[in-house]
């Protein structure tokens, strides 16, 4: 048999190593939901933005709105949605282990970071570019379940808040997120546990989480099989309760619907 | 045309899609003054719905003017009295025009009674102990005052249509719309809404409905129009429109409903 027993008890003595792999691994997915979130809601806003500098060319001399024609086409331009689309697309069309060495191996090595220890184990300067690179990528996603979340909201709620002279500001603030938050909320928390499960990826550049700890077993000990079984177990101890947990809630928030 | 109490004055309102291939609204011109009780009947697709839109907006027009208190509200710059061009300021202009939907379109995460504060106070800068109580007074007028505390959720639909009437009417508007406001409702729900819009004309509000109730048309309105391919086609006292109509299409439209 491939498996020995036997090889559980020298990873034992890498213990460590897996406590802290598997700290580094919670960080990092903490910290890149994070950042994930603010850009994916700068994103958003971007993309249902209705800022449109050309909004003039659209009218006729009559101050008619044209109804179509290249001039139509370039007053309905939106600059800020145009990028944020970009943004959007380009991350979530490339893989992620491209962006992340883009990040780790052409931004920041420009951009010097000063080498110290978080708790005396995580390597800031390969931590904090993997939580950038996974955040950037996370962003896009997010942005696409905050846009969906938002545009789920039945047109009408928008037509009865505009109907009694509230603005677009006070439509969103007072009508839509607050009904939107309920479809976005269990989706972010979804979206931790796909870090947890995809961050397994920053060990190329050096984070020393789970993934890592396997590695080096592998290089000092000479096994494979052993330590990535150990790694499996603890990938699902994190990641299946934490999905019960949110499924369990967002239950109960759909159920507050039907009150 | 315009007269001394003219209200809203449309003319040759145009709403086209796809370079006027699909034409929603085609040319529409009306006059509608104060007190009038204008009911808006025709067959599905008409453009009545379009034409009520446009009124305050939700809809932009592709042509023509809408004039409310002598603006021209379909562009978005106007002289005002003293000669200077001010911009359009489309939230002021809907608060002067309640509007009330076929789905009601309450916010289901408030109760009715923030449903019905809400914009009075974000938008008008009512205190809110002066807008509950205006609301307050307002539901208990149609009879819903103790329901204050309920989601739209617990509500039935005849229930949520008098407290959507009723939240547009704490703005206090010059104008209400109602876009088949009782389309949506189960048949035994629909004299209830009725019964607050009768009062409501009784009481002097100027109001345009859309609808498909003939009995309300007759009765309540004093004016109806009639619409068929976004063209207005015929338009007059009910007694004529309904006991004496001229155009073919609103004899075969009636003959059809009633």
């Amino acid at each position: 048999m491939f498996i020995k027993l036997e090889n559980f008890s020298t990873i034992a003595s890498y213990m460590d190593l897996f406590v802290e792999g598997t700290i580094v691994t919670i960080l990092l997915a903490i910290f890149t939901v994070i950042l994930g979130f603010c850009i994916a809601l700068v994103l958003a806003l971007m993309r249902l933005s209705n800022i449109r500098p050309f909004r003039g060319l659209g009218l006729d001399e009559n101050g008619h709105l044209r109804e179509e024609g290249f001039l139509a086409l370039v007053s309905r331009f939106n600059p800020l949605s145009f990028l944020a689309t970009a943004y959007v697309e380009i991350l979530r069309s490339t893989p992620v282990i491209v962006q992340l060495f883009i990040i780790y191996y052409g931004i920041f090595s420009i951009i010097d970071l000063p080498s110290f220890r978080i708790f005396g184990f995580i390597r800031f300067d390969r931590f904090f570019p993997g939580v950038v690179a996974m955040g950037m990528n996370s962003g896009a996603y997010l942005c696409e379940i905050i846009r969906s979340g938002i545009q789920s909201i039945d047109s009408g709620q928008t037509e009865a808040a505009r109907s009694l002279g509230m603005s677009q500001g006070q439509n969103l603030r007072y009508i839509i997120l607050p009904q939107a938050i309920k479809n976005i909320l269990p989706a972010i928390a979804n979206e931790f546990v796909v870090i947890i499960k995809e961050s397994a990826i920053t060990y190329t550049v050096g984070v020393q989480d789970i993934m890592s700890a396997v590695n080096a077993v592998k290089g000092s000990a000479f096994i494979i099989v052993e330590p990535l079984l150990v790694a499996t177990a603890i990938y699902f101890c994190l990641c299946f309760p934490t999905s019960k947990v949110i499924a369990y809630f967002e239950r109960r928030m759909s159920r507050g619907d039907k009150r | 045309m315009a007269t001394r109490d003219s209200l809203i004055q449309v003319k040759d309102l145009k709403k086209h899609y796809k370079g006027g291939t699909i034409r929603a609204l085609d040319g529409v011109t009306v006059d509608i003054f104060k007190g009038d009780v204008m009911a808006v009947i025709g067959p599905s697709g008409s453009g009545k719905s379009t034409f009520l839109r446009s009124l305050n907006l939700l809809e932009e027009p592709t042509g023509g003017a809408i004039f409310f208190n002598g603006v021209d509200i379909t562009k978005r710059k106007y002289k005002d009295a003293s000669g200077k061009t001010v911009k359009l300021n489309i939230d002021e202009l809907r608060q002067k025009m309640g509007m009330v939907f076929q789905h009601f379109n309450l916010f289901p995460h408030m109760t009715i009674l923030d449903n019905m504060t809400l914009a009075p106070i974000k938008v008008k800068g009512m205190t809110k102990e002066a807008a509950e109580k205006k609301a307050l007074e307002l539901l208990d007028r149609v009879g819903l005052k103790d329901r204050a505390d309920a989601y739209p959720i617990q509500l039935s639909g005849g229930q949520k249509q008098r407290v959507a009437i009723v939240r547009a009417l704490a703005m206090e508007p010059e104008v209400m719309l109602f876009d088949e406001p009782t389309s949506a409702l189960d048949p035994e729900m629909v004299g209830e809404v009725l019964d607050v819009m009768k009062e409501l004309a009784h009481e002097g509000m100027t109001m345009v409905v859309v609808t498909h109730e003939m009995g309300f048309a007759r009765e309540v309105g004093n004016r109806v129009l009639f619409m068929a391919d976004g063209k207005l086609l015929e338009q007059g006292a009910p007694e004529e429109i309904f006991g004496n109509p001229k155009n073919p299409r609103l004899q075969d439209f009636l003959a059809k409903v009633l």
